[in-house]
């Protein structure tokens, strides 16, 4: 592993209203790692997200972002320490053009990624800058979900099942944005059900089952455990 | 003199600028209330308060040295005003956010207008009480004196600006929010607050500065308005219900369409006004229910039916003081007993008032629909019934039958026109609409105008019984209070009753089961609107006179009023917060003016620190005690088992 945590997270508990969706989550991410959070529907990923970005406020534990414990945090706090989300709705806004969307998330701190590189990236969202926010087709939205959280100077992007609902073709080129960001230095939580398409990203995989991590599986030992990680996906 | 239909293009084109600059004012009004209404979710009644203190704010600029003499302040005239009183009324703005408003974002809709209901009151009650009816003038800034003539008509250049100005901050507006960075964020914020959160912008910094924003303009179009109109505490009253139907018209969702919407509605006023003034009033009142039967959207809106029916019920069902079959006795017995110890005609109002409040207590508690216009149907029916029974000699009895089929009649209509719209959009459509049954009142010659109906003749019960002595009146409106309280519970308790109970705890899932929710609602709310009726015609009869105060919007808040005190949805509250109302008006009554800030201060308080009411923490409280003391006798049966063994 890496010599400098970016994210650790220890004995998470939340709760959405009475009922309790993180029953102790402890996991830890390097700077510059791609790690993700694999797990059937309900097992807590997205909760475990929304709890770190400050979204999900009944919750007990500790989340530190470079060395600071941000749990009890804001939102917009937590956004300007330089960690970005984005939803597995998207999150595309209607009433914004798609420059509009792109150029929404304030730029928190410097070294964050040039426009023109952005669009380079994403050929298709500079051909319709101009067009409604949710006139673009699922994966266009996925990518500028995606672009808009590049450009902020924020070092951890918290990805929520990008690949969802979307063609193969688009989870291909998903995927070669996600290979990119890693060089570039972005240290990345993806949120995943689809194993075939994570295996091939991460350095690390966290299998997170009833709001906890039951297992741990370094890049390299995924070869030999195909069946053990099939099992636990498996519905 | 060239002229058109008989009419002098002097009279259309001035109309027709009048329109204009009343426009200006709907649409500057109107857009601020659309802003709020988009990013905070509040009905934003105070929207009308903030207009007057905007005029009273250049008032007293020009007046400091009166105000404060000794100081040596100088009189700062209109231009000063123009660029200080928004600023000024954007802080005061800024501040009812931080205090009052951000306290209620988390709770259902009602809650936000009911608060904004009661700071109006609180606002606008002060400066009545300042002020009084009476009008302060405030003369045109010199160097707009004077006007140009344009051949067919006469163009005041102080008209000319309110309309050059008012449509450039309309437009600035419009650009800032669809044009602008800070406008994205607006946008996005009132899509999805806690993802643009997530972005790193303060969102509850925002929603406050909207809210200044919105206030702001409220004040800037008052100071534009105190030349025109004269300055008086009630200035913003009747504005805000018409800003509130302008806004049901345009529609959500765009904001040009907002600005467009207002300044037409202006127009159409000033046209009507030559072409049939009468009507002037209430056309724009016609065009919402035309437009809520062709266009329910409205004519811009983009949003569709997706609120649903809020449940605000605080009664819990197995608590005794929900079973009438228990209260019905009792509520006789005391009733009985009650005129040997308090004034029986006070008794009667409370009776008359409590019946009301648990006619509204069907459409609000059990169904959870914020009905905000009950005034309609109670002022309505006490007009009838005082009608037949003064002009046509009808008995009592037919008197107050005539008045509650008058009063369900439009309680159907009304209903049929409103449930198109949810939410905060129902409370605003029933608040139009009886504002324009109040504005048929005024006008027609049959109520006598301010005067009002008045000697009613309380005749004869059977034809023998004499009502004019009180105590044979008062047993016959216990009698009426009895069997109204009677069905309105039996109601409750209906499969009918039952099915209103689904829909107001989860209106989609009805809906699945196969009911079609409409029609069940329409049918609550007529017949919520009949029990007001009755409760109308009895309080006219009582008091022998039917007035404008019935059919004003103040009634249908003191309907809201007494529910929310007493606790909404349950079987006393309506009863309770009838009895503390009248008290309180009563008490207070020697206070004059004061009323209006005391009630409106229990509106703000009740919605702050007692949304459950007298009888729903009540409830809360018994049930909380019976269920510690079950627990502590579990543990200590507990205990003697183990003991045994």
């Amino acid at each position: 592993m890496n010599a400098r945590v970016s994210l650790s997270v220890s004995d998470l508990q939340g709760w959405y209203g009475e009922s309790k969706a993180l029953h102790g989550m402890t996991f830890e991410v390097g700077a510059g790692e791609v790690v993700t959070l694999l797990g059937r529907n309900g097992a807590g990923k997205t909760t475990t997200l929304r709890a770190i970005m400050g979204l999900l406020r009944k919750k007990t534990g500790e989340i530190r972002f470079d060395g600071e414990d941000v749990a009890g945090r804001m939102p917009e706090y937590i956004a300007r320490r330089g960690i970005a989300y984005c939803p597995e709705e998207r999150g595309i806004f209607a009433s914004l053009t798609v420059e509009e969307n792109l150029f929404l998330p304030p730029v928190i701190a410097e070294g964050g990624m040039a426009v023109d590189d952005i669009y380079a990236l994403f050929p298709n969202i500079a051909e319709r800058r101009n067009s409604q926010g949710t006139k673009l087709s699922g994966g266009e939205q996925q990518m500028l979900a995606i672009a808009r959280i590049l450009r902020t100077g924020a070092n951890l992007l918290l990805l929520d099942e990008p690949t969802e609902g979307l063609a193969p073709v688009i989870v291909q080129q998903i995927g070669a944005v996600i290979r990119k960001l890693k060089e570039r230095g972005f240290t990345v939580v993806l949120v995943e059900q689809n194993f075939r398409f994570a295996s091939k990203l991460a350095d690390r995989h966290y299998v997170v089952e009833h709001g906890r991590v039951i297992d741990t599986l370094a890049a390299a030992d995924v070869a030999g455990n195909r069946d053990r990680i099939q099992n636990y996906l498996k519905v | 003199m060239m002229t058109l239909l008989g009419i002098s293009p002097q009279l259309l084109f001035g109309q027709l600028l009048i329109g204009l600059i009343n426009g200006v004012f709907y649409a500057m009004m109107s857009l601020g209330v659309a802003i709020i209404f988009g990013m905070l979710r509040i009905g934003n009644f105070v929207h009308g308060a903030q207009y007057m203190l905007g005029a009273f704010g250049a008032w007293y600029l020009l007046h400091l040295p009166d105000l404060f003499p000794g100081f040596g302040l100088p009189s700062l005239g209109y231009w000063w005003a123009l660029a200080l009183v928004p600023v000024a009324v954007g802080l005061i703005g800024a501040l009812m956010e931080r205090v009052f408003i951000r306290r209620v974002y988390e709770l259902e809709h009602a809650y936000g207008l009911l608060l904004t209901v009661g700071l109006a009151m609180v606002i606008e009650g002060l400066f009545n009480v300042g002020y009084g009816a009476a009008g302060q003038r405030y003369d045109i800034p010199a160097a707009l004196r004077g006007g140009v003539n344009l051949g067919f008509m006469f163009l005041p250049y102080y008209r000319l600006w309110v309309i050059v100005a008012g449509l450039f901050v309309c437009v600035a507006t419009w650009y800032i929010v669809e044009r602008t960075k800070l406008g994205a964020y607006l946008r996005a914020a009132t899509e999805n607050p806690n993802l643009v959160r997530a972005f790193g912008i303060n969102v509850p910094r925002m929603l406050m500065l909207t809210y200044a924003f919105g206030v702001g303009l409220a004040g800037l179009a008052g100071v534009m308005a105190a030349p025109i109109y004269q300055v008086s505490p009630q200035m913003g009253q009747s504005i805000i219900i018409t800003i509130f139907a302008v806004v049901v018209i345009g529609g959500m969702g765009s904001i040009s369409g907002a600005i467009f919407t207002g300044l037409m509605l202006g127009m159409i006023e000033g046209l009507t006004k030559v072409f049939w003034p009468q009507a002037s009033t209430t056309v724009i009142f016609v065009i919402m229910v035309l437009v809520l039967v062709f266009r329910p959207a409205g004519l811009f809106g983009k949003e569709t039916a997706s609120a649903h029916a809020a449940d605000m019920s605080t009664a819990r069902p197995n608590s005794f003081l929900e079973n009438g079959r228990l209260w019905l006795p009792i509520l006789s017995v005391v009733g009985m007993v009650l005129p040997f110890l308090i004034y029986p005609v006070f008794g009667m109002k409370i009776l008359c008032f409590a019946l009301f409040a648990c006619a509204y207590n069907l459409i609000f508690g059990y169904v959870g629909l914020l009905a905000f216009g009950h005034a309609a149907f109670f002022g309505s029916s006490a007009y009838v019934a005082a009608f037949t029974a003064a002009s046509w000699g009808f008995p009592t009895e037919l008197a107050i039958l005539s008045g509650m089929v008058v009063a369900t009649l439009i309680g159907a209509v009304f209903g049929w026109l409103a449930i198109r719209r949810q939410g905060l959009y129902f409370a605003m459509i029933t608040l139009a609409l009886a504002q324009l049954v109040y504005f048929y009142a005024i006008q027609a010659p049959w109520t006598h105008g301010e005067d009002g109906i008045q000697s009613v003749p309380r005749g004869y019960l059977f034809g023998f019984i004499d009502l004019d002595d009180t105590m044979n009146m008062y047993y016959f409106v216990l009698a009426i209070f009895l069997i109204g309280f009677a069905a309105i519970y039996r109601i409750g308790r209906s499969p009918f009753g039952q099915i209103l109970k689904s829909i107001r705890e989860n209106e989609p899932r009805a809906i699945s089961l196969g009911y079609s929710t409409d029609r069940f609602k329409l049918l609550a709310f007529t017949l919520s609107a009949m029990f007001a009726g009755l409760a109308g015609a009895t309080k006219a009869i009582v008091f022998q006179i039917a007035s404008l105060a019935d059919l004003y919007f103040t009634t249908s808040a003191d309907a809201l009023l007494m529910t929310l005190i007493g606790g909404v949805g349950t079987l006393l509250g309506p009863i309770v917060g009838a009895i503390v109302v009248v008290t309180m008006q009563k008490e207070f009554a020697t206070l004059g003016a004061w009323v209006v800030v005391v009630q409106g201060a229990a509106f703000v308080l009740c919605v702050l620190f007692l949304r459950k009411g007298v009888i729903g923490t009540l409830e809360d409280w018994m049930a909380t005690r019976s269920e510690s003391k079950r627990i502590a006798a579990g543990y200590a049966t507990g205990l003697a088992a183990k003991a045994v063994e």
